[in-house]
Protein backbone atom coordinates (compact mmCIF):
# COMPACT_ATOMS: atom_id res chain seq x y z
CA UNK A 1 0.00 0.00 0.00
CA UNK A 2 1.63 2.96 -0.74
CA UNK A 3 1.99 5.20 2.35
CA UNK A 4 0.35 8.66 3.23
CA UNK A 5 0.96 11.39 1.52
CA UNK A 6 3.29 13.93 3.86
CA UNK A 7 1.48 17.05 4.60
CA UNK A 8 2.71 20.90 5.40
CA UNK A 9 2.17 21.97 8.92
CA UNK A 10 -0.83 24.33 7.28
CA UNK A 11 -2.82 21.45 5.50
CA UNK A 12 -2.15 18.99 8.59
CA UNK A 13 -3.36 22.19 10.99
CA UNK A 14 -6.32 22.49 8.54
CA UNK A 15 -7.72 18.33 8.59
CA UNK A 16 -6.82 18.52 12.38
CA UNK A 17 -9.51 21.28 12.27
CA UNK A 18 -11.76 19.34 10.34
CA UNK A 19 -11.49 16.53 12.28
CA UNK A 20 -12.43 18.61 15.51
CA UNK A 21 -15.85 19.28 14.29
CA UNK A 22 -14.87 22.86 13.16
CA UNK A 23 -16.14 21.89 9.34
CA UNK A 24 -16.70 25.08 6.94
CA UNK A 25 -14.22 27.41 5.57
CA UNK A 26 -14.13 30.51 8.56
CA UNK A 27 -14.78 28.70 11.57
CA UNK A 28 -11.44 26.90 10.36
CA UNK A 29 -9.93 30.13 9.77
CA UNK A 30 -11.04 31.13 13.04
CA UNK A 31 -9.61 27.92 15.09
CA UNK A 32 -6.18 28.14 13.17
CA UNK A 33 -6.02 31.76 13.06
CA UNK A 34 -4.16 31.48 9.91
CA UNK A 35 -5.24 34.21 7.09
CA UNK A 36 -8.22 33.60 4.59
CA UNK A 37 -5.93 33.68 1.72
CA UNK A 38 -4.36 30.50 3.20
CA UNK A 39 -6.90 28.58 4.43
CA UNK A 40 -9.16 28.66 1.33
CA UNK A 41 -6.45 27.89 -1.05
CA UNK A 42 -4.89 24.87 1.22
CA UNK A 43 -8.51 23.74 1.41
CA UNK A 44 -9.14 23.62 -2.26
CA UNK A 45 -5.97 21.40 -2.44
CA UNK A 46 -7.09 18.84 -0.04
CA UNK A 47 -10.32 18.83 -1.55
CA UNK A 48 -8.20 18.23 -4.81
CA UNK A 49 -6.20 15.16 -3.43
CA UNK A 50 -9.38 13.76 -2.01
CA UNK A 51 -8.57 14.43 1.76
CA UNK A 52 -12.00 16.12 2.09
CA UNK A 53 -14.82 16.32 0.44
CA UNK A 54 -17.84 18.97 1.12
CA UNK A 55 -21.51 19.58 0.74
CA UNK A 56 -23.85 22.15 1.25
CA UNK A 57 -25.78 22.42 4.34
CA UNK A 58 -30.11 22.08 3.78
CA UNK A 59 -31.39 25.71 3.09
CA UNK A 60 -34.19 24.86 5.73
CA UNK A 61 -31.93 24.35 8.02
CA UNK A 62 -29.68 27.84 7.60
CA UNK A 63 -33.34 29.63 7.34
CA UNK A 64 -34.62 28.21 10.66
CA UNK A 65 -31.25 29.89 11.82
CA UNK A 66 -31.58 33.35 9.82
CA UNK A 67 -28.19 32.45 7.93
CA UNK A 68 -26.65 31.54 4.41
CA UNK A 69 -25.95 27.95 4.21
CA UNK A 70 -22.78 26.62 4.86
CA UNK A 71 -20.48 24.25 3.21
CA UNK A 72 -19.55 22.00 4.86
CA UNK A 73 -16.14 19.65 5.16
CA UNK A 74 -15.43 16.61 6.32
CA UNK A 75 -12.58 14.10 6.02
CA UNK A 76 -12.39 11.37 3.75
CA UNK A 77 -10.54 8.08 4.54
CA UNK A 78 -7.58 8.79 3.11
CA UNK A 79 -7.52 12.42 4.95
CA UNK A 80 -8.04 11.00 8.24
CA UNK A 81 -4.61 8.25 7.28
CA UNK A 82 -3.11 11.52 6.28
CA UNK A 83 -3.93 13.05 9.50
CA UNK A 84 -3.18 10.70 11.36
CA UNK A 85 0.38 10.41 9.73
CA UNK A 86 0.93 13.99 10.28
CA UNK A 87 0.31 13.43 13.91
CA UNK A 88 3.12 11.67 14.70
CA UNK A 89 5.10 14.04 12.66
CA UNK A 90 3.66 16.63 14.16
CA UNK A 91 3.57 16.01 18.27
CA UNK A 92 2.00 19.74 18.83
CA UNK A 93 -0.95 19.56 16.95
CA UNK A 94 -3.83 18.03 18.73
CA UNK A 95 -2.83 20.47 21.63
CA UNK A 96 -3.26 23.45 19.17
CA UNK A 97 -6.81 22.38 18.26
CA UNK A 98 -7.82 19.55 20.52
CA UNK A 99 -10.75 17.31 19.56
CA UNK A 100 -14.31 18.13 20.36
CA UNK A 101 -14.41 15.00 22.86
CA UNK A 102 -11.38 16.24 24.40
CA UNK A 103 -12.76 19.99 24.79
CA UNK A 104 -15.79 18.34 26.66
CA UNK A 105 -13.60 16.37 29.20
CA UNK B 1 -17.53 55.13 11.52
CA UNK B 2 -21.19 56.77 11.17
CA UNK B 3 -23.77 53.60 10.23
CA UNK B 4 -24.28 55.91 6.62
CA UNK B 5 -20.53 54.61 6.02
CA UNK B 6 -21.72 50.36 6.24
CA UNK B 7 -23.75 49.69 3.04
CA UNK B 8 -20.76 51.68 1.38
CA UNK B 9 -18.28 49.25 2.70
CA UNK B 10 -20.67 46.02 2.30
CA UNK B 11 -20.94 47.52 -1.44
CA UNK B 12 -16.35 47.61 -1.12
CA UNK B 13 -16.43 43.77 0.14
CA UNK B 14 -18.73 42.49 -2.27
CA UNK B 15 -17.40 44.32 -5.13
CA UNK B 16 -13.96 42.79 -3.97
CA UNK B 17 -15.54 39.45 -4.25
CA UNK B 18 -17.40 40.03 -7.27
CA UNK B 19 -13.94 41.13 -8.88
CA UNK B 20 -12.12 38.29 -7.30
CA UNK B 21 -14.79 35.67 -8.74
CA UNK B 22 -14.02 36.32 -12.19
CA UNK B 23 -10.58 34.58 -12.05
CA UNK B 24 -12.56 31.17 -11.34
CA UNK B 25 -13.36 29.14 -13.88
CA UNK B 26 -16.63 29.97 -15.53
CA UNK B 27 -17.91 26.43 -14.61
CA UNK B 28 -17.18 26.92 -10.66
CA UNK B 29 -17.82 30.63 -10.62
CA UNK B 30 -21.32 30.48 -9.00
CA UNK B 31 -20.31 27.87 -6.45
CA UNK B 32 -17.28 30.02 -5.22
CA UNK B 33 -19.28 33.10 -5.38
CA UNK B 34 -22.44 31.22 -2.96
CA UNK B 35 -19.17 30.16 -0.65
CA UNK B 36 -17.65 33.40 -0.23
CA UNK B 37 -20.99 35.10 0.98
CA UNK B 38 -21.88 32.64 2.94
CA UNK B 39 -18.60 33.05 4.79
CA UNK B 40 -18.41 36.77 4.45
CA UNK B 41 -21.55 36.88 6.38
CA UNK B 42 -20.50 34.83 8.81
CA UNK B 43 -16.65 37.24 9.19
CA UNK B 44 -18.78 40.29 8.93
CA UNK B 45 -21.12 38.11 11.99
CA UNK B 46 -17.99 37.85 14.08
CA UNK B 47 -16.41 40.88 13.61
CA UNK B 48 -19.53 42.80 14.54
CA UNK B 49 -19.76 41.09 17.81
CA UNK B 50 -16.36 40.59 19.47
CA UNK B 51 -14.60 44.20 17.60
CA UNK B 52 -15.66 47.03 19.06
CA UNK B 53 -13.60 49.38 16.82
CA UNK B 54 -15.64 49.46 13.55
CA UNK B 55 -12.46 51.02 11.17
CA UNK B 56 -10.87 48.07 12.38
CA UNK B 57 -13.32 45.30 12.26
CA UNK B 58 -14.18 47.08 8.36
CA UNK B 59 -10.09 46.46 8.03
CA UNK B 60 -10.17 42.95 9.15
CA UNK B 61 -13.37 42.00 6.69
CA UNK B 62 -11.34 43.39 3.52
CA UNK B 63 -8.43 41.61 4.16
CA UNK B 64 -10.70 38.56 4.72
CA UNK B 65 -11.99 39.64 1.36
CA UNK B 66 -8.47 40.22 -0.10
CA UNK B 67 -7.77 36.75 0.40
CA UNK B 68 -10.77 35.40 -1.84
CA UNK B 69 -8.27 36.31 -4.41
CA UNK B 70 -5.31 34.11 -3.39
CA UNK B 71 -8.58 31.33 -3.15
CA UNK B 72 -9.68 32.70 -6.54
CA UNK B 73 -5.82 32.09 -8.42
CA UNK B 74 -5.21 28.80 -6.66
CA UNK B 75 -9.02 27.28 -8.89
CA UNK B 76 -7.65 29.04 -11.97
CA UNK B 77 -4.39 27.39 -11.46
CA UNK B 78 -6.07 23.83 -10.77
CA UNK B 79 -8.00 24.42 -14.39
CA UNK B 80 -4.90 25.24 -16.30
CA UNK B 81 -3.01 22.51 -14.64
CA UNK B 82 -6.17 19.66 -15.51
CA UNK B 83 -6.28 21.71 -19.04
CA UNK B 84 -2.68 21.01 -19.77
CA UNK B 85 -2.80 17.43 -18.28
CA UNK B 86 -6.17 17.01 -20.69
CA UNK B 87 -5.06 18.27 -23.05
CA UNK B 88 -3.72 15.55 -25.51
CA UNK B 89 -1.71 18.53 -28.34
CA UNK B 90 0.47 20.09 -25.25
CA UNK B 91 3.76 20.90 -26.33
CA UNK B 92 3.22 18.59 -29.81
CA UNK B 93 4.35 19.67 -33.05
CA UNK B 94 0.91 19.86 -34.26
CA UNK B 95 -0.62 22.39 -31.33
CA UNK B 96 2.89 24.87 -32.61
CA UNK B 97 2.22 24.04 -36.42
CA UNK B 98 -1.96 24.68 -35.30
CA UNK B 99 -0.63 28.34 -33.88
CA UNK B 100 1.25 28.96 -36.52
CA UNK B 101 -1.35 28.31 -38.96
CA UNK B 102 -3.96 30.37 -36.65
CA UNK B 103 -1.21 33.32 -37.02
CA UNK B 104 -1.16 33.28 -40.73
CA UNK B 105 -4.71 33.05 -41.33
CA UNK B 106 -5.12 36.05 -38.92
CA UNK B 107 -2.22 38.72 -40.55
CA UNK B 108 -3.54 37.07 -43.97
CA UNK B 109 -7.44 37.89 -42.88
CA UNK B 110 -6.36 40.63 -41.83
CA UNK B 111 -4.75 41.64 -45.40
CA UNK B 112 -8.01 40.62 -46.86
CA UNK B 113 -10.37 42.68 -44.84
CA UNK B 114 -8.19 46.02 -43.43
CA UNK B 115 -9.49 48.51 -46.38
CA UNK B 116 -6.09 50.36 -46.54
CA UNK B 117 -4.26 47.06 -46.67
CA UNK B 118 -6.52 45.64 -49.43
CA UNK B 119 -5.93 49.13 -51.42
CA UNK B 120 -2.09 47.81 -50.91
CA UNK B 121 -2.82 44.74 -52.26
CA UNK B 122 -4.52 46.71 -55.53
CA UNK B 123 -1.30 48.65 -55.69
CA UNK B 124 0.87 45.27 -56.16
CA UNK B 125 -1.74 44.29 -59.06
CA UNK B 126 -1.53 47.98 -60.37
CA UNK B 127 2.16 48.18 -60.62
CA UNK B 128 3.25 49.91 -63.91
CA UNK B 129 4.13 47.28 -66.62
CA UNK B 130 7.86 46.46 -66.64
CA UNK B 131 9.83 49.14 -69.08
CA UNK B 132 7.30 52.42 -68.76
CA UNK B 133 9.87 55.06 -68.37
CA UNK B 134 8.88 58.61 -67.76
CA UNK B 135 10.25 61.09 -70.57
CA UNK B 136 11.84 64.53 -69.76
CA UNK B 137 14.07 66.84 -70.65
CA UNK B 138 17.43 65.85 -70.26
CA UNK B 139 18.61 69.38 -69.28
CA UNK B 140 15.84 69.61 -66.29
CA UNK B 141 17.00 68.88 -63.13
CA UNK B 142 13.45 68.48 -60.91
CA UNK B 143 11.69 65.63 -61.90
CA UNK B 144 8.26 67.53 -61.11
CA UNK B 145 8.74 70.16 -63.60
CA UNK B 146 6.63 70.25 -67.27
CA UNK B 147 9.43 69.95 -69.74
CA UNK B 148 7.14 68.39 -72.57
CA UNK B 149 4.76 69.79 -75.64
CA UNK B 150 2.40 67.30 -77.29
CA UNK B 151 4.00 68.11 -80.60
CA UNK B 152 7.08 65.49 -79.67
CA UNK B 153 4.71 62.99 -78.73
CA UNK B 154 2.81 63.52 -81.85
CA UNK B 155 6.32 63.56 -84.04
CA UNK B 156 7.15 60.27 -81.97
CA UNK B 157 3.45 58.42 -82.60
CA UNK B 158 3.76 59.50 -86.33
CA UNK B 159 7.34 57.47 -86.89
CA UNK B 160 7.49 54.17 -85.99
CA UNK B 161 10.05 53.93 -82.91
CA UNK B 162 12.57 51.48 -82.10
CA UNK B 163 12.58 51.67 -78.54
CA UNK B 164 9.33 52.09 -77.79
CA UNK B 165 6.25 51.15 -78.38
CA UNK B 166 4.02 53.31 -76.86
CA UNK B 167 3.41 56.93 -75.67
CA UNK B 168 0.92 59.02 -73.75
CA UNK B 169 0.75 62.63 -72.48
CA UNK B 170 -0.48 64.54 -70.06
CA UNK B 171 -0.27 68.18 -68.40
CA UNK B 172 -2.38 69.37 -65.11
CA UNK B 173 -4.74 72.23 -65.03
CA UNK B 174 -7.38 73.44 -62.48
CA UNK B 175 -10.39 73.18 -63.56
CA UNK B 176 -13.79 74.04 -62.48
CA UNK B 177 -16.54 71.25 -61.69
CA UNK B 178 -19.94 71.44 -61.37
CA UNK B 179 -21.07 69.29 -58.55
CA UNK B 180 -23.73 71.71 -56.99
CA UNK B 181 -24.51 74.56 -56.62
CA UNK B 182 -21.03 76.15 -56.29
CA UNK B 183 -18.72 74.62 -58.54
CA UNK B 184 -15.41 72.97 -56.93
CA UNK B 185 -12.01 73.31 -58.49
CA UNK B 186 -10.39 70.27 -59.07
CA UNK B 187 -7.03 69.58 -60.56
CA UNK B 188 -7.30 67.86 -63.88
CA UNK B 189 -4.53 65.99 -65.69
CA UNK B 190 -5.52 66.67 -69.30
CA UNK B 191 -4.40 62.98 -71.11
CA UNK B 192 -4.04 60.93 -74.05
CA UNK B 193 -6.62 58.89 -73.88
CA UNK B 194 -4.36 55.49 -73.82
CA UNK B 195 -2.25 57.03 -70.50
CA UNK B 196 -3.72 54.41 -68.23
CA UNK B 197 -3.30 51.44 -71.07
CA UNK B 198 0.51 52.61 -71.88
CA UNK B 199 0.76 52.64 -68.03
CA UNK B 200 -0.70 49.01 -67.15
CA UNK B 201 -3.09 50.35 -64.70
CA UNK B 202 -6.36 48.42 -64.22
CA UNK B 203 -9.34 51.06 -63.83
CA UNK B 204 -11.73 50.17 -60.89
CA UNK B 205 -15.32 49.99 -61.51
CA UNK B 206 -14.45 50.49 -65.03
CA UNK B 207 -17.65 50.68 -67.15
CA UNK B 208 -17.39 48.47 -70.40
CA UNK B 209 -17.18 49.82 -73.40
CA UNK B 210 -20.18 49.44 -76.01
CA UNK B 211 -19.39 49.59 -79.61
CA UNK B 212 -23.14 50.53 -80.34
CA UNK B 213 -23.02 53.57 -78.78
CA UNK B 214 -21.36 56.66 -80.45
CA UNK B 215 -20.19 58.71 -77.10
CA UNK B 216 -18.22 61.29 -78.41
CA UNK B 217 -17.73 62.80 -74.51
CA UNK B 218 -14.49 62.95 -73.30
CA UNK B 219 -13.72 60.07 -70.53
CA UNK B 220 -12.96 60.98 -66.97
CA UNK B 221 -11.11 58.78 -64.83
CA UNK B 222 -11.78 59.68 -60.76
CA UNK B 223 -8.71 59.24 -58.59
CA UNK B 224 -9.69 57.34 -55.69
CA UNK B 225 -9.54 59.94 -52.94
CA UNK B 226 -11.69 61.98 -54.88
CA UNK B 227 -14.22 59.23 -55.36
CA UNK B 228 -14.39 58.63 -52.06
CA UNK B 229 -14.63 62.85 -50.92
CA UNK B 230 -16.71 63.82 -53.46
CA UNK B 231 -18.87 60.85 -54.27
CA UNK B 232 -18.90 59.09 -51.15
CA UNK B 233 -17.14 55.86 -52.79
CA UNK B 234 -20.29 55.13 -54.92
CA UNK B 235 -19.97 52.88 -57.47
CA UNK B 236 -22.63 54.24 -59.29
CA UNK B 237 -20.78 57.52 -60.32
CA UNK B 238 -19.65 55.18 -62.86
CA UNK B 239 -21.35 56.20 -66.22
CA UNK B 240 -22.40 59.88 -65.16
CA UNK B 241 -21.92 62.82 -66.85
CA UNK B 242 -19.76 65.46 -64.94
CA UNK B 243 -19.16 69.26 -66.23
CA UNK B 244 -15.24 69.53 -66.41
CA UNK B 245 -14.51 73.03 -67.44
CA UNK B 246 -16.93 74.00 -70.14
CA UNK B 247 -17.31 70.74 -71.73
CA UNK B 248 -19.34 67.47 -70.25
CA UNK B 249 -17.22 64.12 -69.76
CA UNK B 250 -18.35 60.82 -68.97
CA UNK B 251 -16.91 58.98 -66.04
CA UNK B 252 -15.42 55.72 -66.89
CA UNK B 253 -13.46 54.25 -63.92
CA UNK B 254 -11.69 55.10 -60.61
CA UNK B 255 -8.05 54.80 -61.01
CA UNK B 256 -6.38 52.38 -58.67
CA UNK B 257 -5.36 53.45 -54.90
CA UNK B 258 -2.28 55.35 -54.92
CA UNK B 259 -0.99 53.55 -58.26
CA UNK B 260 -0.16 57.66 -59.72
CA UNK B 261 3.23 57.60 -58.91
CA UNK B 262 4.33 59.89 -61.64
CA UNK B 263 4.91 63.93 -61.13
CA UNK B 264 1.59 66.29 -61.15
CA UNK B 265 -0.81 65.04 -58.50
CA UNK B 266 -4.52 64.81 -60.03
CA UNK B 267 -8.12 64.24 -58.49
CA UNK B 268 -9.64 63.67 -62.17
CA UNK B 269 -7.77 62.09 -65.62
CA UNK B 270 -9.64 63.62 -68.76
CA UNK B 271 -8.51 61.42 -71.29
CA UNK B 272 -8.55 62.20 -75.23
CA UNK B 273 -7.38 61.62 -78.39
CA UNK B 274 -4.26 63.39 -78.75
CA UNK B 275 -5.79 65.15 -81.58
CA UNK B 276 -8.38 67.02 -79.76
CA UNK B 277 -5.50 68.28 -77.12
CA UNK B 278 -4.65 71.59 -77.54
CA UNK B 279 -0.70 72.75 -78.55
CA UNK B 280 -0.28 75.17 -75.56
CA UNK B 281 1.02 74.30 -72.31
CA UNK B 282 4.01 71.59 -71.14
CA UNK B 283 3.64 68.43 -69.83
CA UNK B 284 4.79 65.41 -69.02
CA UNK B 285 5.45 61.98 -71.60
CA UNK B 286 5.08 58.22 -70.99
CA UNK B 287 6.14 55.57 -72.95
CA UNK B 288 6.57 51.96 -72.80
CA UNK B 289 9.66 50.28 -73.97
CA UNK B 290 9.99 47.80 -76.63
CA UNK B 291 12.57 44.35 -75.91
CA UNK B 292 15.67 47.03 -77.23
CA UNK B 293 14.40 49.80 -75.34
CA UNK B 294 14.76 48.06 -72.72
CA UNK B 295 17.74 46.29 -73.29
CA UNK B 296 19.82 49.97 -73.83
CA UNK B 297 18.25 50.69 -70.11
CA UNK B 298 21.73 52.08 -68.23
CA UNK B 299 20.83 52.53 -63.80
CA UNK B 300 17.36 52.33 -64.71
CA UNK B 301 17.29 55.06 -67.77
CA UNK B 302 17.73 55.71 -71.37
CA UNK B 303 18.57 58.48 -73.00
CA UNK B 304 16.45 59.29 -75.95
CA UNK B 305 17.67 61.86 -79.05
CA UNK B 306 14.73 63.26 -81.19
CA UNK B 307 15.23 65.20 -84.40
CA UNK B 308 12.91 68.38 -85.07
CA UNK B 309 11.36 68.94 -88.63
CA UNK B 310 14.50 71.59 -88.64
CA UNK B 311 17.01 68.67 -88.02
CA UNK B 312 17.35 70.18 -84.92
CA UNK B 313 18.69 67.49 -82.03
CA UNK B 314 17.13 67.61 -79.15
CA UNK B 315 18.24 64.82 -76.00
CA UNK B 316 15.46 63.57 -73.56
CA UNK B 317 15.71 61.38 -70.42
CA UNK B 318 13.60 58.32 -69.90
CA UNK B 319 13.77 57.13 -66.27
CA UNK B 320 11.91 53.98 -65.06
CA UNK B 321 9.30 53.93 -62.70
CA UNK B 322 10.65 50.92 -60.56
CA UNK B 323 13.31 53.05 -59.15
CA UNK B 324 10.92 55.86 -57.95
CA UNK B 325 9.65 53.99 -54.76
CA UNK B 326 10.18 50.26 -53.61
CA UNK B 327 7.56 47.59 -53.81
CA UNK B 328 6.45 46.36 -50.50
CA UNK B 329 7.50 43.15 -51.54
CA UNK B 330 10.92 44.73 -52.23
CA UNK B 331 10.83 46.31 -48.50
CA UNK B 332 9.96 42.84 -47.34
CA UNK B 333 13.05 40.81 -48.55
CA UNK B 334 15.00 43.57 -47.61
CA UNK B 335 13.64 43.33 -43.59
CA UNK B 336 14.39 39.59 -44.23
CA UNK B 337 17.93 39.77 -45.46
CA UNK B 338 18.64 42.39 -42.42
CA UNK B 339 16.85 39.99 -39.85
CA UNK B 340 19.49 36.85 -40.97
CA UNK B 341 22.02 39.16 -40.67
CA UNK B 342 21.54 40.19 -37.38
CA UNK B 343 20.01 36.33 -36.36
CA UNK B 344 23.33 35.29 -35.21
CA UNK B 345 23.81 38.16 -32.95
CA UNK B 346 20.68 36.86 -30.74
CA UNK B 347 20.85 32.99 -31.52
CA UNK B 348 22.97 30.43 -31.97
CA UNK B 349 22.07 29.76 -35.80
CA UNK B 350 23.67 26.27 -35.68
CA UNK B 351 22.07 23.16 -34.84
CA UNK B 352 25.41 20.95 -34.74
CA UNK B 353 25.19 21.01 -31.02
CA UNK B 354 23.05 18.25 -30.70
CA UNK B 355 25.34 15.40 -29.90
CA UNK B 356 23.67 11.94 -28.59
CA UNK B 357 25.91 10.53 -25.56
CA UNK B 358 23.80 7.60 -26.73
CA UNK B 359 22.54 5.78 -29.85
CA UNK B 360 21.30 8.73 -32.76
CA UNK B 361 17.96 8.93 -33.87
CA UNK B 362 16.91 7.64 -37.37
CA UNK B 363 17.60 9.70 -40.88
CA UNK B 364 13.73 9.60 -41.13
CA UNK B 365 13.57 10.59 -37.68
CA UNK B 366 16.04 13.71 -38.45
CA UNK B 367 14.81 13.93 -42.08
CA UNK B 368 11.43 14.58 -40.28
CA UNK B 369 12.93 17.00 -37.46
CA UNK B 370 14.56 19.25 -40.22
CA UNK B 371 11.07 19.46 -42.36
CA UNK B 372 9.82 20.51 -39.10
CA UNK B 373 12.02 23.47 -38.60
CA UNK B 374 11.63 24.43 -41.91
CA UNK B 375 8.32 24.32 -42.24
CA UNK B 376 7.94 26.78 -38.91
CA UNK B 377 10.63 29.38 -41.21
CA UNK B 378 8.43 29.30 -43.85
CA UNK B 379 5.35 30.33 -41.63
CA UNK B 380 7.28 32.83 -39.95
CA UNK B 381 8.49 34.32 -42.84
CA UNK B 382 4.54 34.37 -44.55
CA UNK B 383 3.19 35.68 -41.01
CA UNK B 384 5.99 38.19 -41.00
CA UNK B 385 5.04 39.21 -44.83
CA UNK B 386 1.38 39.54 -44.01
CA UNK B 387 1.75 40.63 -40.66
CA UNK B 388 4.49 43.43 -42.02
CA UNK B 389 2.04 44.58 -44.42
CA UNK B 390 -1.35 44.95 -42.38
CA UNK B 391 1.07 46.70 -39.86
CA UNK B 392 2.07 49.37 -42.29
CA UNK B 393 -0.48 50.12 -44.62
CA UNK B 394 -3.59 49.97 -41.71
CA UNK B 395 -2.98 53.51 -41.33
CA UNK B 396 -0.63 55.25 -43.56
CA UNK B 397 -0.67 55.38 -47.60
CA UNK B 398 1.14 52.91 -49.32
CA UNK B 399 4.29 54.57 -51.07
CA UNK B 400 3.84 57.38 -47.99
CA UNK B 401 7.85 57.15 -46.18
CA UNK B 402 6.41 56.24 -42.95
CA UNK B 403 4.07 53.09 -44.03
CA UNK B 404 7.28 51.98 -45.77
CA UNK B 405 9.60 52.17 -42.30
CA UNK B 406 7.32 50.91 -40.79
CA UNK B 407 6.78 47.79 -43.00
CA UNK B 408 10.61 47.73 -42.58
CA UNK B 409 10.71 47.74 -38.85
CA UNK B 410 7.85 45.21 -38.76
CA UNK B 411 8.83 42.64 -41.35
CA UNK B 412 12.95 42.89 -39.77
CA UNK B 413 11.18 42.44 -36.32
CA UNK B 414 8.92 39.63 -37.07
CA UNK B 415 11.58 37.44 -38.88
CA UNK B 416 14.17 38.08 -36.43
CA UNK B 417 12.68 37.22 -33.04
CA UNK B 418 10.18 34.34 -35.12
CA UNK B 419 12.88 32.75 -36.57
CA UNK B 420 15.21 32.86 -32.90
CA UNK B 421 11.94 32.02 -31.98
CA UNK B 422 12.03 28.79 -34.16
CA UNK B 423 15.31 27.91 -33.49
CA UNK B 424 15.22 27.60 -29.57
CA UNK B 425 11.82 26.14 -29.63
CA UNK B 426 13.82 23.09 -32.39
CA UNK B 427 16.27 22.84 -29.43
CA UNK B 428 13.80 21.87 -26.74
CA UNK B 429 11.92 19.76 -29.03
CA UNK B 430 12.43 15.52 -28.31
CA UNK B 431 14.14 14.12 -31.38
CA UNK B 432 12.21 11.81 -31.00
CA UNK B 433 8.45 12.77 -31.15
CA UNK B 434 9.22 16.57 -31.80
CA UNK B 435 7.25 16.55 -28.73
CA UNK B 436 9.20 20.12 -26.55
CA UNK B 437 10.44 19.04 -23.42
CA UNK B 438 9.17 19.70 -19.53
CA UNK B 439 10.02 19.32 -16.22
CA UNK B 440 13.23 21.63 -15.80
CA UNK B 441 15.13 20.08 -12.70
CA UNK B 442 18.26 22.13 -12.06
CA UNK B 443 20.92 19.43 -11.37
CA UNK B 444 24.21 19.95 -8.96
CA UNK B 445 26.10 23.02 -8.01
CA UNK B 446 28.03 25.06 -9.97
CA UNK B 447 30.58 25.57 -7.40
CA UNK B 448 31.26 21.92 -7.99
CA UNK B 449 31.61 21.81 -11.20
CA UNK B 450 34.84 20.34 -11.57
CA UNK B 451 33.98 17.27 -9.29
CA UNK B 452 30.14 16.42 -11.47
CA UNK B 453 28.63 18.56 -14.23
CA UNK B 454 25.57 21.28 -13.07
CA UNK B 455 22.83 22.21 -14.99
CA UNK B 456 19.15 21.71 -15.87
CA UNK B 457 17.58 18.25 -17.11
CA UNK B 458 14.43 17.99 -19.39
CA UNK B 459 12.64 15.18 -19.71
CA UNK B 460 10.29 14.25 -22.69
CA UNK B 461 6.51 13.51 -21.01
CA UNK B 462 6.77 10.83 -23.88
CA UNK B 463 9.62 9.34 -21.97
CA UNK B 464 12.11 8.93 -25.44
CA UNK B 465 14.58 11.69 -24.29
CA UNK B 466 16.01 13.56 -21.48
CA UNK B 467 17.79 16.67 -22.06
CA UNK B 468 20.73 18.26 -20.48
CA UNK B 469 21.73 21.90 -20.32
CA UNK B 470 24.69 22.92 -19.21
CA UNK B 471 24.34 25.72 -16.56
CA UNK B 472 27.94 26.91 -16.98
CA UNK B 473 29.66 25.52 -20.58
CA UNK B 474 32.95 23.86 -19.64
CA UNK B 475 35.51 22.70 -22.33
CA UNK B 476 34.18 19.43 -21.57
CA UNK B 477 30.30 19.70 -21.00
CA UNK B 478 29.30 22.98 -23.44
CA UNK B 479 26.61 22.68 -25.34
CA UNK B 480 23.09 20.68 -24.31
CA UNK B 481 23.09 16.87 -24.55
CA UNK B 482 20.14 14.49 -25.95
CA UNK B 483 20.02 10.92 -23.76
CA UNK B 484 17.72 8.74 -25.69
CA UNK B 485 15.92 6.96 -22.90
CA UNK B 486 15.88 2.77 -23.03
CA UNK B 487 13.30 0.37 -22.79
CA UNK B 488 14.90 0.24 -18.86
CA UNK B 489 13.19 3.61 -18.31
CA UNK B 490 9.35 2.87 -18.96
CA UNK B 491 8.47 1.67 -15.63
CA UNK B 492 8.27 5.75 -15.15
CA UNK B 493 6.45 6.56 -17.31
CA UNK B 494 3.81 3.67 -17.08
CA UNK B 495 0.13 4.39 -16.85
Amino acid sequence: MASPAKLSHTAAMILQAIDAGLVYGFSIMETTGLPSGTVYPAMRRLERDKLICSRWERQSIADAEQRPPRKYYKLTSAGAEALQASRSRYPLLERMIPLAEEKAL
Amino acid sequence: MTPRCEPVFRAIDHGLLCCASYLVPERQRAEWRREWKSELWHARQSSSVSSTISWRSEREIAGFCMGAFQDAACLRRFWWQSRRRSAPLHGSAAQCILWLGCLLLVSYGASRLLPRVHMEQDFSSSQALPGTILIQDEAVQYGSIPTMAIDQVRLWQRSSQRYADGFAFYRVTREPVELGPDPDIWRVAEASSNLFAVAGWPLRYAAPQQPNTHDDLPRLVLSLRTWRQQFAADPYVVGTVLRIGAHPARVVGIAPADAWRLPGKADAWLLEPDSAMGRNGLGYVIAHLTRSGRAAMWNGAVRITSYDSRKLEHDFLGKSFEEHAPAPTDIYWFGILLALLALPALATVSLAEYSFTSHKPSRMRRAVRLGFLSLKIVAILWIAYFGSIDLAYWHFPVLSPSGTYIQLAASFAICLFGMRWALLDQRQRCPVCLRRVTHPANVGLVSRMFLAWSGTELICEGGHTLLHVPGLPTSWFGAQRWMLLDSSWDFLFAG
